[in-house]
């Protein structure tokens, strides 16, 4: 680094601490992207050189659904074994999120002291990062169709991966989801060197694809491809029946692996950091500690008890992860430990504004089940009349399957609560700004 | 009674919920004791399936799933597709079905592809890094006798109500616009029409889905397919429509249409 860019480093520190400070101390707000967007201002290129600061090298993470949970993961898994970690763990992804997560660890004159940075990066953002940025490692989770009002599709978006990472240097690692033929693909066709996990049992199949999936066809070809089975979404076991594209061989077995928390997605995330802990050179026996004793992310499966009432947490932004909610909500409905559901469909930008989504949901599967749904966020018709059509007859049975609808999130969170039995689990399925607001409710404090 | 809903392409377009229109259509039927089946029109189905379909719906795709449906669509099936609309099947195509049934479509990657022309528009996408028409829209249906008929089943003018997201420009020759754009883009967001209507077709960039939230517009859909099959005038009975109205009534608020509100 050069006299002048370390003069203007400090210049740009000092400025995003006192902005933080000041917007910490007057309550403004959590100060996760302003000083970062600030600072920016001063040093345009201050995120390349904050990144060459990072002793161990930094670790992107990217992908639709599961970034904040496997950050999660891995970041305490490399705190157990001793490691100095940076994240940008309250879901600031965009650049000014990663900046201000940077520089919130470096001292005055703009030093970082760190052995890893993890940072979860927005998908439509990766190649922004990467145009000057050097990652030492990249996690590819999946793709799914998320937030296509501002990002376009998923074709669009693996391209601009691809061409982001192809000119990287070849001692960056990159590790991806073998069982998302979009990333498997992209992994095949890299020079760098790739690492892949994925699933390989069977007796988690779906019994059929759902509705809400992306990417059945070849990306190399074209072709329907063949599963041989689903595990969630568009996630399996495949093949092109035309050309030779096949899923790639996995690192990893991953039946030798527990998971964490629950549901088939959280068994993706399990591995998705295991893999990379392994690659760094933790042993599995450390690896496998945290994988037990792990807690989850805040509205990620996130478990409270509140008011003497169990409630569980489940962030759903997408189709995918909305059908994954319920497959895991359903499982527990029919062991008869849950009955009440309350669901918060907001539509700001970190939700989405477009909520046609709902309507690749398989909400039939959780009104089939019966119980007390409470629906509530600034959709909350949209959200009710998406179940109403979820009924077989147009007359609400009280036997079975009982909406409450609630414009006002506190009421919808007060009456939720009083209908969940004492000895039963309320699950809340909120969208992300949904997710803030029932958790400040619930917690009684912000997370940010 | 039955009805035969013909679904186009269930796996490959489905971007955007399009796939509430088909369960709003199938149980307003099953509500009111018409049995309502779907019939998918893939690349599975012969040509023939067809036949069998009293009203159609179609719904967004991506663009390389576009290719693929476009290239699927071609003789035989491209006629029976053709005859059934030329014919007065009812339908409605939301997204990418509009862009398959006019003349073309340029894609922001790749080569034109030719549509099924039945509908006289073009769709050009300006290129991946344009921007997309994303946002809340409200229209005015003006297309006839299409906004006669849904005044009659309404009292009132129809106004529908979507979310458009879409990045290719659509732009009419010598049909007719389905709507004036109240809030939003449009077809182009140039000239203030959305939409087209032909026959008894729907073309629309509104999804949101289009039909739960503008219940008459299904169940004109409905009356339409039944007096075509049953060639006789056939009148629904009312169904509890509260929550898609106030589902409306939130959204014409926040977008200060609130002189609309009383519109279902």
């Amino acid at each position: 680094m050069n006299l002048f860019d370390r003069i203007r480093l400090g210049l740009a520190v000092g400025v995003a601490k006192t902005v933080t400070a000041i917007v910490k101390s007057l309550k403004l707000g959590a100060a996760s992207v302003l000083p970062g967007e600030i600072s920016r201002r001063i040093h345009p290129h201050l995120l390349p050189l904050l990144f060459e600061q990072v002793k161990e090298g930094v670790i992107l993470i990217v992908g639709t659904n599961g970034k904040t949970t496997t950050s999660l993961l891995l970041r305490t898994i490399l705190e157990d074994c001793g490691k100095k970690v940076t994240h940008n763990a309250t879901g600031a992804n965009l650049i000014n999120g990663l900046i201000t997560a940077l520089l919130a660890d470096t001292n005055i004159i703009g030093q970082l002291n760190i052995d890893y940075a993890i940072l979860e990066v927005d998908e439509n953002v990766l190649p922004l990062v990467l145009r000057d940025c050097r990652p030492r490692y990249i996690l590819g989770l999946n793709l799914f169709r998320d937030q296509l009002d501002r990002y376009g599709e998923v074709d669009t978006i693996s391209l601009r991966w691809q061409q982001a990472i192809a000119p990287l240097p070849n001692n960056t690692t990159i590790l991806l989801n073998a069982d998302d033929p979009t990333l498997s693909y992209l992994g095949q066709n890299l020079t760098q060197k790739v690492l892949f996990f994925g699933l390989n049992e069977p007796d988690r199949y779906l019994d059929e694809i759902p509705h809400a999936v992306d990417s059945i066809y070849c990306p190399s070809c074209g072709h329907l491809l063949d599963y041989q089975g689903v595990y969630l979404s568009h996630l399996g076991d495949y093949a092109c029946p035309k050309c030779d594209f096949k899923k790639s061989e996995t690192a990893l077995n991953s039946q030798e692996w527990g998971q964490i928390l629950i549901g088939v997605y959280n068994k993706y995330n399990t591995l998705a950091a295991g893999l990379l802990a392994r690659e760094i050179g933790i042993s599995q026996e450390n690896i496998n500690a945290t994988i037990k004793d792990f807690r989850a992310a805040f509205g990620r499966a996130e478990e409270l008890t509140v008011k003497g009432k169990h409630v569980r947490i489940l962030l759903s932004k997408n189709p995918v992860g909305m059908n994954e909610t319920i497959r895991a909500v359903n499982d527990i409905k029919i062991q008869g430990k849950s009955s009440t559901t309350l669901i918060v469909l907001n539509d700001r930008i970190p939700d989405g504004t477009d909520v046609s989504w709902i309507w690749d949901v398989d909400t039939e599967k959780l009104v089939s089940l019966g119980g007390t749904i409470v629906v509530s966020g600034d959709r909350v018709y949209d959200m009710a009349l998406r179940l109403k059509y979820s009924q077989e007859t147009l007359e609400m049975n009280p036997n079975s399957f009982n909406l409450i609808v609630k414009e006002n999130l506190q009421e919808a969170i007060k009456i939720a609560l009083e209908k969940s039995p004492k000895e039963e689990t309320l699950h809340i399925i909120p969208t992300y700004s949904a997710m803030l607001e029932v958790r400040k409710t619930l917690t009684g404090r912000e997370i940010l | 009674m039955e009805l035969k809903i013909g679904w186009l392409y269930p796996k490959l377009m489905s971007t955007y919920g399009d796939r509430g229109n088909v369960i709003c259509l199938q149980q307003r039927c099953q509500w009111r004791g018409i049995d309502a089946a779907i019939v998918p029109l893939d690349r599975q189905s012969e040509a023939s399936q067809f036949d069998l379909v009293d009203v159609i719906v179609g719904g967004g795709a991506q663009d390389r799933q576009q290719e693929i449906v476009m290239r699927d669509l071609q003789g035989a099936k491209a006629e029976k597709f053709r005859g059934k609309i030329d014919g007065g099947t009812p339908g409605v195509f939301t997204c990418g079905s509009p862009q398959l049934l006019g003349k073309y479509y340029e894609p922001a990657l790749g080569q034109r592809i030719d549509g099924l022309g039945v509908f006289d528009l073009v769709t050009k996408h300006p290129g991946i890094d344009a921007p997309r028409c994303i946002g809340n829209v409200v229209l005015e249906i003006t297309a006839s006798p299409l906004a006669e008929e849904l005044r009659a089943i309404l009292g009132e003018t129809p106004i529908a109500i979507g979310f458009e997201n879409h990045g290719g420009r659509t732009y009419l020759g010598n049909v007719a616009p389905l709507g004036k754009v109240i809030k939003g883009y449009g077809n182009n967001g140039e000239d203030g029409w959305e939409g087209a209507f032909y026959g008894n077709a729907i073309a629309t960039y509104s999804h949101g889905p289009l039909l739960p939230k503008n219940p008459f517009i299904a169940d004109w859909l409905i009356q339409t397919a039944l007096r075509h099959k049953y060639q006789e005038a056939i009148s629904l009975s009312k169904l509890d429509d509260s929550l898609a109205l106030q589902a409306r009534k939130a959204m014409f608020e926040r977008l200060d249409c609130a002189n609309l509100v009383n519109t279902l």
